[in-house]
């Protein structure tokens, strides 16, 4: 399965990278922002899409709703710092599957991406 | 001062004695701080104060992940000489030398040992998250100081107005903290409710 992540951090794409392989996911591509990431998809073969929100250029909520335009399937989590309430119903109400508050734990992730592959 | 520094600074009885460059042991130099990294902005005065700062806590984030990074390349090398290691015990316990009862039991120490190498690892690797934390903490000063720059550009009725590119700012990165999962309950809450209210 390929594995979009969608980060501006360098650093937190590594980890994300990290805690994927520990689970059986070694299939990544990424992008440094919304626009790079809608680049990436664009390729074909993405499978499941993991962004952040706040990233220059285009943000992860833009991002997805744009993602969401094109395909309402794919399943997408947001692993970001906004632990507002609103921010994470406005992420929701975009289209994103699930929602992992930074900084997680690798459980927290696994966890999350399996309950969207089911 | 560095430990040279401090070094002969104590062999001297007190009298500060700065050791010459070619003096210091040949380990790796650590990287210049941030301020270091750009001596011109410290020998000339800067026209533009806010913008100064703008650029010193633009240059602190960017080398913190830089640094970061190079942590991160330690620590998958370390990762991949405890799998190495590894492999190689793993072969050393087909031997017929190894099969000894007490030789085994050594043997899946080593191992259990470098198990727990790599579990600290990966707890080390999860913690740089912290970067991006602070990161985007200094992001958003950045942006409260270019608001404060443009509004004082604005009731002077001069000045240049700050036009760097201003990434999205996390509005509430304030209050967010460094432990892991300090916010899973509340979000879950949050989108828990929120698919309970769409299927209603």
């Amino acid at each position: 399965m390929k594995i979009l992540i969608v980060d501006d951090s360098s650093t937190m794409r590594r980890i994300i990278i990290n805690t994927l392989s520990r689970i059986g996911y070694t299939d990544v591509v990424e992008g440094e922002n919304g626009k790079s990431g809608l680049e990436k998809l664009g390729q074909g073969g993405v499978e499941m899409i993991i962004t952040d929100w706040n990233m220059p250029e285009m943000d992860g909520l833009e991002f997805v709703k744009t993602v969401r335009g094109q395909n309402a399937a794919i399943p997408i989590l947001m692993v970001t710092t906004n632990a507002a309430k609103e921010d994470i119903v406005e992420a929701l109400q975009a289209g994103v599957n699930n929602y992992v508050v930074k900084p997680f734990t690798p459980e927290t992730l696994k966890e999350k991406i399996e309950s969207l592959l089911g | 001062m560095d430990q040279s520094e401090i070094d002969a600074l104590l062999a001297g009885g007190g009298k500060s004695a700065k050791k010459p460059k070619a003096d210091k042991a040949p380990a790796p130099a650590p990287a210049p701080p941030p301020a270091a990294a750009k001596p011109a902005a410290h020998e000339e005065p800067h026209k533009d104060g806010a913008g100064h700062v703008i650029s010193e806590l633009d240059t602190v984030t960017s080398v913190t992940e830089r640094e970061s990074n190079k942590i991160m390349d330690q620590l998958d090398q370390i990762s991949r000489l405890v799998s190495r290691q590894q492999e190689l015990i793993t072969g050393m316990m087909q031997h017929d030398a190894a099969q000894a009862p007490g030789v085994q039991s050594a043997i899946h120490e080593v191992m259990s040992a470098g198990k727990e190498i790599q579990d600290k690892v990966f707890e080390a690797m999860d913690l740089m998250q912290f970067q991006d934390i602070t990161r985007q903490k200094l992001e958003r000063i950045v942006h409260h100081l270019r608001q404060i720059h443009d509004y004082i550009v604005d009731l002077l009725g001069s000045g240049l107005k700050s036009d760097a590119e201003r990434p999205s700012i996390s509005h509430t990165i304030a209050q967010t903290g460094t432990t892991p999962d300090e916010n899973k309950a509340h979000a879950d809450a949050v989108i828990e409710a929120f698919k309970t209210q769409k299927k209603g």
